[in-house]
C-alpha cells in the first residue's frame, strides 16, 4: 500500500524514545462537541468524559517535530483511567515505542502513552499496537 | 437476552443490583461520513485512513474509515442507550481489540455482558467488568473485548450525605 506523505515507518522509530506533544487545555467546548458525536458523556458536570482525552492525545501526537507513524490499521489497546480530569485541566501526551516485530504486510509497533496533567500527574495511561508500514522500496 | 425495547426508562442501577451475566444490546446507530470529519476536527487525527478517499481507493479498505476510536467512543455513547444504566463513578479501564473496520454507512450496535463484579477497597464504589462487542449490519465483530467500571454502590443510611464530587478526585479511584 503506498503511503503519500513524509511518514514515520516501521523501521524508522528507535525503542525507548520518549516523544512528548504540546499541551491543549480541556473546554466544555471539547465536551460539547465530543457528546455530540458519540453520544458519550461525562459522570457529572465539570467532569470529562473519560475516552475524550485520549481522542485529543492521538492529535496532539501528530503535532511533534517528527512525521506521523505511517498507520494501517489499530489493533489494539490496553488502558487505565489513573486519575479522573476536569474541565480547565491542561493535558499533554507522551509516548514511547517498547517494541517491533515484522508483519507479512507491514510490521507491529508497540507504543505505551501516557496523558499528563498541569500538575505533571500522570491522569491517563495505555499500551497501543498498531500495523504500520514498511519503507517503500 | 434483553433488548432495549424490553426496557422501560429507569433510575440508574447501583453495584447491589447488576448481576453477573446479564446482556443488553444497544439500538444500532449508523455510522455517516459526517461522524468521521466531526471526530477528525475534534481529534486533530487527520490519518490517510480516515480523510483521503482517493487515497484509499487503493487500500486494502478501498475507502475511507471511521477512527478505531471513534467506534471505542461511539460505542460508550451506545451504552448509556442499552435500556439500564450503571450509576457509573467512573470509568477506570479497557482492554480493546479493533478487529474490522467501519465505512461510511455501516450500522453498528453493542452487545454487552457483565463477566464479573466484585468490591473494592472503598466501601462507597465497586468493580463492574463488562465485556462488549460492536457488530456492523452484517452481523461481523468489527471491536471487541471488556471495559472497567467504578459503579456507586448503594448508599447505606446517613447524613449528610457525601458529594460525588467530594469523593471522585482522589489520587487513588479504587
Amino acid at each position: 500500500m503506498p503511503v503519500a506523505a513524509s511518514h514515520t515507518f516501521f523501521e524508522d522509530p528507535k525503542l525507548n524514545d520518549v516523544v512528548t506533544s504540546p499541551a491543549m487545555t480541556l473546554t466544555e467546548a471539547h465536551l460539547s462537541l465530543y457528546s455530540g458525536i458519540t453520544g458519550d458523556v461525562a459522570v457529572e458536570p465539570g467532569a470529562v468524559a473519560e475516552l475524550l482525552p485520549l481522542c485529543l492525545s492521538i492529535g496532539l501526537g501528530w503535532r511533534v517535530p517528527q512525521p506521523p507513524l505511517a498507520v494501517l490499521a489499530f489493533m489494539s489497546m490496553d488502558y487505565q483511567i489513573v486519575r479522573p480530569l476536569r474541565v480547565g485541566d491542561t493535558v499533554y501526551g507522551t509516548s514511547r515505542v517498547v517494541s517491533r516485530r515484522t508483519m507479512r504486510e507491514g510490521g507491529i509497533v508497540i507504543e505505551d502513552h501516557e496523558i499528563i496533567n498541569q500538575r505533571g500527574e500522570v491522569a491517563q495511561r495505555g499500551r497501543f499496537t498498531f500495523l504500520v508500514a514498511r519503507r517503500p522500496a | 437476552m434483553l433488548s432495549y425495547a424490553d426496557m422501560t426508562p429507569s433510575g440508574r442501577r447501583y453495584f447491589e443490583e447488576i448481576e453477573v451475566g446479564e446482556e443488553f444490546e444497544s439500538p444500532g446507530r449508523t455510522v455517516t461520513e459526517t461522524d468521521i470529519v466531526l471526530f477528525a476536527g475534534l481529534s486533530g487525527d487527520y490519518n490517510v485512513l480516515h480523510t483521503d478517499a482517493e487515497f484509499m481507493k487503493k487500500s486494502i479498505f478501498g475507502e475511507r474509515i471511521a477512527h478505531g476510536l471513534l467506534g471505542l467512543t461511539i460505542q460508550s455513547g451506545l451504552f448509556y442507550r442499552t435500556g439500564r444504566v450503571f450509576a457509573t463513578l467512573a470509568f477506570v479501564g479497557l482492554k480493546w481489540k479493533f478487529k474490522g473496520p467501519i465505512k461510511i454507512g455501516d450500522t453498528i450496535r453493542l452487545r454487552t455482558r457483565v463477566a464479573s463484579k466484585r468490591e473494592t477497597s472503598k466501601a462507597d464504589r465497586g468493580l463492574v467488568v463488562v465485556e462488549r462487542t460492536v457488530v456492523n449490519q452484517r452481523d461481523e465483530v468489527v471491536q471487541e473485548r471488556e471495559t472497567e467500571l467504578l459503579v456507586d454502590r448503594r448508599p447505606a443510611c446517613r447524613w449528610p450525605p457525601a458529594t460525588r464530587s467530594s469523593r471522585t478526585p482522589s489520587s487513588t479511584m479504587w
